[in-house]
């Protein structure tokens, strides 16, 4: 029966469904000896009782409660996330650490338990003792990944990275190790941590099926906290003597202790970008900024928080009206933030009506906001990899007047990682891969515009003098700054407690204002 | 006899029907150009210029065609790294497994619905009914935890039943309207006459339940060829589908790869609109089992 | 049937329960299974946050939040006007489409066309074609109309959020039309050929005979289109204004927040949701059966 109560009598065969559209005159008998049947149908159905239905539902109900419900055990479930967080900062990865090369960094000696050699390639150090988990030498990690599978659980978006990483580390750890790489694309981190907290849950203790993640901040934060990670191992890996444990921004993803959980892998700088065509010289301070867009309504923007580049410029506004960005060193403090926070309401809202859209609406991330730059719906954008503007113009998305200038006052700069759960399936394998990344020879592939064109976490000061002439031969690109304007700015990310309140009060000062 | 016409006797009404409606037509002919332009224009316009975006290699405003032409995104797009072919073989896999369980568990009930009236038939209707009501976000961990204490995660048949989850309910709509206009009657009359149970499927039910069939394959086919979380979930990053090669690029990664990548995932799915348009389009009732919820 | 009841009465009740069976074990087992963990954490009880006590404390949080009226009423305005104009188009198209004329086919299939493409495919094409330097914007520099993408009318990220609707508007027209289309083809033309015979004119045909023929089930379509819009997060996440947004975005908002205590009240708003969805569907239960029965 149709809805409206009448018999239905256009059911059509595909043979030849527009012959029988019509059919009138048949369908007049058809419909009575329709409602003839039915209300038979119907007198039949009234008699009868089907309890065991309800029996049957009662019996599921409980075996379905029985299945979800014992959770009691576990101490974590479900996800932090901020998402946005870790995609937006992962696909720019950019590169403070050859800049600390030429700036005066804590590079003092090398850790203690590796040789402070300059050409400690993994080949030599095979027979060393190593500082990891279950494992007693390097050749122990090997034999043990020989021949398997390293899953590993990325944001995919980027089709450069993802050939790169096929290429340049799939392939060679392929030919090397015999370690098979099987790269996961995810539309967001967040994924990937709760696939590790549901399997977690459901006392999934080893043989997950996550080996790796490619990781930083808030997601970190998650697993480590519910202590889901394997480790420590990263500071024990041959080839962690190339990273500087020593230097906070390394040692300390977003405010929280690495504490040998994960892997450095790229670094990211806050950069701002402008389209030179229309834009000949950017405003140096915050203050000359916001006269620019007085004068110039409707073509400056910002991404809304919680999006990672959009906050970072929030955050980069309190460094601003604080004068002096150690306080934010520290764990929140709600009368810090009460000082410092109405003097950043106030200059957002000042410039608010003469942002782009009258500041009605934001973009909503980084993607949206390079749209409209691309197509000079505004004149500013930002950048978390300083040479991904670039890279951009490139590859036909950005016009080839876009350029990349830092405010006097210094920009955000942070580290993303890797890092394995302590229930993956293949921890040596893994350990390995993160181990080739941190080599020289597939840093300096990362580090080349030509090839791959990313920031390093590496401490070039390990390498010999060639593979340094070597790094600092690369053609930069048209829109990158010079490696000592970007050292020079760079500003450590406040203490993970800070971002959450300053998107709640940007939310509720600036936004629903 | 039954709900179905036999085509042979239809053509002679049915003409005589357009005939006697003739003379109106031409009054509405502006409406009818002005309905069928905006549909054209409304789906030919986001094609093409997904076609031109996925060729395109700079499209800056104010360029209504690409200023410059490129093959880079669809040479991601064919690249194994991409792991498109890859992921359009599982998906593939995926939404015809899930289309066969659909059709083993769908059709038992959707038949006790459409032809019989019981006591707690509502409470069943509801039941069958949340899936679509509570959001995804609601149960996906649970179903997780459920999946990887059956055993079922990373494995095609798993993913597949994830996929079951949102597609019973549609499946079951459209088939218990079916149903609904369809004689038992006579299967009935062909048992008395000798035939075995499966020549009666064969011979009696299957002709009258085709079309409906194939529209409710169709669904769930375009279900599970669209979910996304789920699959990341109980496939584990084993099984990858594409929408998980596609939904990074959205809104976020490279335009053109997005739109090449898009392309390629819409391709499949219009190719089971066509082959099933005639049952889904003009002369068919069984989109009407929507209207009976 | 009847014969087969009478001969094996306890097989033939059984009957329904078995057929019944399949279908309410996938969604009892695998769906209410995981339903019940996330009703859990909507209640408190989340032991990874330190939380193991049964409140409704996050319901009252997310219900007397000083945005969630303003969020229940935007999510509802646009799950209304795009149930609203997509019904009366979709009507009118089938109205349309149910006439044979040369091209007919051609347009009844592209009509389908979105059926199977995806809520997340169908943003990224409008924001290609109506974004202040989308396609239509570029057309209109062509033909001289505006000078600067920011003349062209802002209809994404907007107060009235038009893109939402557009969007939405595009899936489900041909998801409703499609509807119609059976139901008119199902009813046939019988019952506007006797009107015509009793000399009603064609808007009186229209209105006091095929409207309300096809009125019940326009009414069911109209509450699952409601539903869908209602629940969706995606489209309104990636085409919508950053405030006021809907509850969706709130709860899938909620959901990403660093804290795991804010997970609970995600889940809480997503199931208030579900309630309000609920209790529409029994409105239109009645409607249903109050519109039948007149």
């Amino acid at each position: 029966m149709t809805p409206d109560g009448r018999c239905i009598y256009g059911l059509v065969t595909d043979k030849a469904p527009e012959v029988c559209i019509h059919p009138a005159s048949l369908a007049a008998i058809c419909e009575l000896f329709l409602q003839s049947l039915r209300r038979e149908d119907l007198m039949i159905a009234r008699n009868r009782k089907p309890f065991s239905i309800l029996l049957l539902l009662t019996v599921f109900a409980l075996v379905a409660a029985a299945c979800g419900s014992d959770d009691d055990s576990t101490p974590a479930t479900a996800a932090t996330t901020q998402a946005t967080t870790t995609t937006a900062a992962m696909e720019e990865a950019p590169t403070t650490t050859e800049a600390m090369e030429e700036a005066p960094t804590t590079t003092e000696a090398m850790a203690e338990e590796a040789p402070t050699t300059t050409e400690a390639m993994e080949e030599e150090m095979m027979g060393t003792g190593v500082d990891v988990p279950m494992y007693e030498t390097w050749e122990d990690v090997l034999a043990a990944a020989d021949g398997t599978t390293v899953n590993w659980h990325m944001w995919g978006g980027n089709e450069n990275l993802n050939s790169w990483v096929d290429t340049y580390i799939g392939d060679v750890v392929k030919e090397r190790y015999n370690v098979t790489l099987n790269r996961v694309p995810l539309g967001d981190t967040v994924e990937a941590v709760n696939l590790v907290l549901n399997e977690h849950q459901a006392g999934v203790t080893e043989g997950g099926s996550v080996d790796m993640i490619w990781i930083n901040g808030d997601n970190f934060k998650t697993l480590k906290e519910a202590d889901l990670l394997f480790g420590p191992w990263s500071e024990g890996i041959p080839n962690a003597v190339h990273v500087n444990w020593d230097d906070p921004s390394i040692a300390y993803d977003f405010g929280v202790s690495v504490d040998g959980l994960e892997s450095p892998w790229g670094s990211a700088q806050m950069v701002f970008v402008y389209n030179s065509a229309f834009v000949p010289e950017p405003p140096g301070t915050f203050e000359a900024l916001a006269e620019w867009v007085h004068a110039n309504p409707g073509l400056f923007t910002y991404p809304a928080p919680p999006d990672f580049h959009g906050l970072s410029f929030v955050k980069h506004m309190f460094y601003w009206a604080a004068d002096d960005y150690s306080v934010f060193q520290q764990p929140f403090d709600q009368a810090v933030f009460d000082s410092i926070a109405p003097k950043v309401w106030e200059f957002l809202n000042d410039i608010e009506p003469d942002l782009w859209r009258g500041g009605d609406t934001y973009p909503t991330s980084i993607g949206a906001l390079q749209d409209l730059l691309a197509n000079s719906e505004v004149y500013f954008g930002m950048s978390l990899n300083p040479r991904r503007p670039s890279t951009l113009i490139n590859n036909g998305t950005y016009p080839d007047t876009i350029r990349t200038w830092v405010l006097d006052t210094g920009t955000l700069t942070n580290k993303n990682y890797v890092t394995i759960p302590k229930n993956a399936s293949n921890p040596a394998g893994a350990m390995i891969v993160a181990n080739h990344i941190l080599s020289t020879e597939n840093q300096l592939i990362q580090a080349n515009p030509e090839q791959w064109g990313w920031g390093l976490p590496t401490d070039t000061n390990t390498w010999t003098q060639e593979e340094r002439d070597i790094l600092n031969s690369y053609d930069r690109g048209v829109a990158t700054l010079p490696f000592d304007v970007l050292a020079a700015a760079g500003l450590p990310e406040p203490h993970a407690s800070w971002p959450t309140e300053m998107e709640a009060g940007w939310i509720e000062n600036v936004l629903e204002a | 006899m039954t709900s179905t016409p036999t085509p042979e006797l239809a053509p002679g009404p049915a003409q005589a029907v357009s005939e006697r409606l003739l003379p109106e037509r031409r009054q509405i002919n502006w409406l009818r150009w002005a309905t069928v332009t905006i549909i054209v224009v409304s789906v030919v316009l986001p094609g093409v210029s997904l076609l031109l975006r996925s060729f395109a290699f700079r499209w800056h405003y104010p360029d209504v065609v690409p200023g410059e032409w490129g093959l880079d995104a669809w040479a991601y797009t064919i690249d194994d790294t991409s792991r498109v072919f890859e992921s359009l073989g599982n998906s593939l896999r995926i939404a015809l497994l899930t289309t066969t369980l659909a059709l083993l568990v769908g059709m038992p009930a959707a038949r006790a619905l459409g032809q019989h009236q019981f006591r707690g038939k509502r409470v069943v209707e509801w039941i069958l009914m949340m899936p679509i009501i509570v959001p995804a976000l609601v149960a996906a961990m649970g179903i997780h935890i459920v999946f990887i204490r059956l055993g079922l995660t990373a494995t095609v048949l798993g993913v597949s039943l994830v996929h079951l989850i949102p597609a019973t309910p549609y499946f079951v709509l459209v088939m218990s309207s079916v149903f609904a206009n369809y004689s038992p009657a006579l299967e009935e009359t062909a048992r008395t006459l000798g035939a075995n149970k499966i020549r009666v499927f064969r011979y009696v039910t299957l002709p009258a339940i085709s079309s409906g069939l194939l529209v409710a394959c169709l669904f769930t086919f375009l279900i599970s060829w669209s979910q996304y979380v789920t699959t990341v979930l109980i496939g584990s990053g084993i099984l990858i589908t594409l929408p998980m090669v596609l939904f990074p690029f959205l809104g976020q990664g490279n335009a053109a790869v997005a739109a090449s990548i898009t392309l390629i995932f819409v391709a499949p799915a219009v190719m089971v609109l066509i082959l099933t348009s005639r049952s889904l389009g003009r002369g068919s009732t069984v989109m009407g089992g929507f209207g009976k919820v | 049937m009847t014969l087969e009841r009478r001969r094996t009465p306890l097989k033939e009740r059984l009957k329904i329960p078995l057929m019944l069976t399949p279908a309410l074990a996938v969604i009892l087992l695998l769906f209410l299974g995981g339903l019940v963990a996330g009703l859990m954490q909507s209640l408190g009880y989340f032991p990874a946050a330190g939380l193991t006590e049964f409140t409704f404390r996050h319901y009252v949080d997310a219900v007397t939040d000083r945005n969630f009226l303003i969020s229940l009423w935007t999510t509802f305005r646009i799950a209304f006007s795009v149930t609203l104009l997509s019904t009366v188009l979709a009507v009118g198209a089938a109205l349309v489409l149910r006439q044979r004329f040369s091209g007919s086919r051609l347009a009844t299939f592209l009509f389908q066309i979105p059926l199977p493409v995806p809520h997340l495919v169908a943003a990224s094409a409008v924001i290609l074609l109506f974004s202040q330097s989308g396609l239509l914007s570029r057309i209109a520099a062509a033909l001289g109309l505006i000078n600067a993408p920011g003349e062209f009318p802002a209809i994404l990220y907007d107060k009235a959020s038009i893109g939402v609707m557009l969007s939405f508007m595009w899936k489900e027209i041909p998801f409703i039309g499609l509807v119609v289309l059976a139901i008119l083809q199902s009813v046939g033309p019988q019952y506007e050929e006797l009107a015509q015979t009793l000399g009603a004119t064609k808007r009186q045909r229209l209105v006091h005979v095929l409207l309300p023929l096809i009125m019940p089930g326009v009414v069911s379509t109209w509450i699952i289109v409601f539903a869908f819009t209602f629940a969706n997060f995606e489209i309104p996440l990636l085409l919508g204004q950053s405030f006021p947004t809907t509850l969706p975005v709130q709860a899938f908002r909620e959901f990403q927040r660093p804290e795991l205590t804010s997970r609970p009240t995600g889940m809480a708003i997503a199931i208030v949701l579900a309630v309000i969805t609920v209790l529409l569907l029994i409105a239109y239960r009645r409607l249903a059966r109050y519109s039948r029965s007149t």
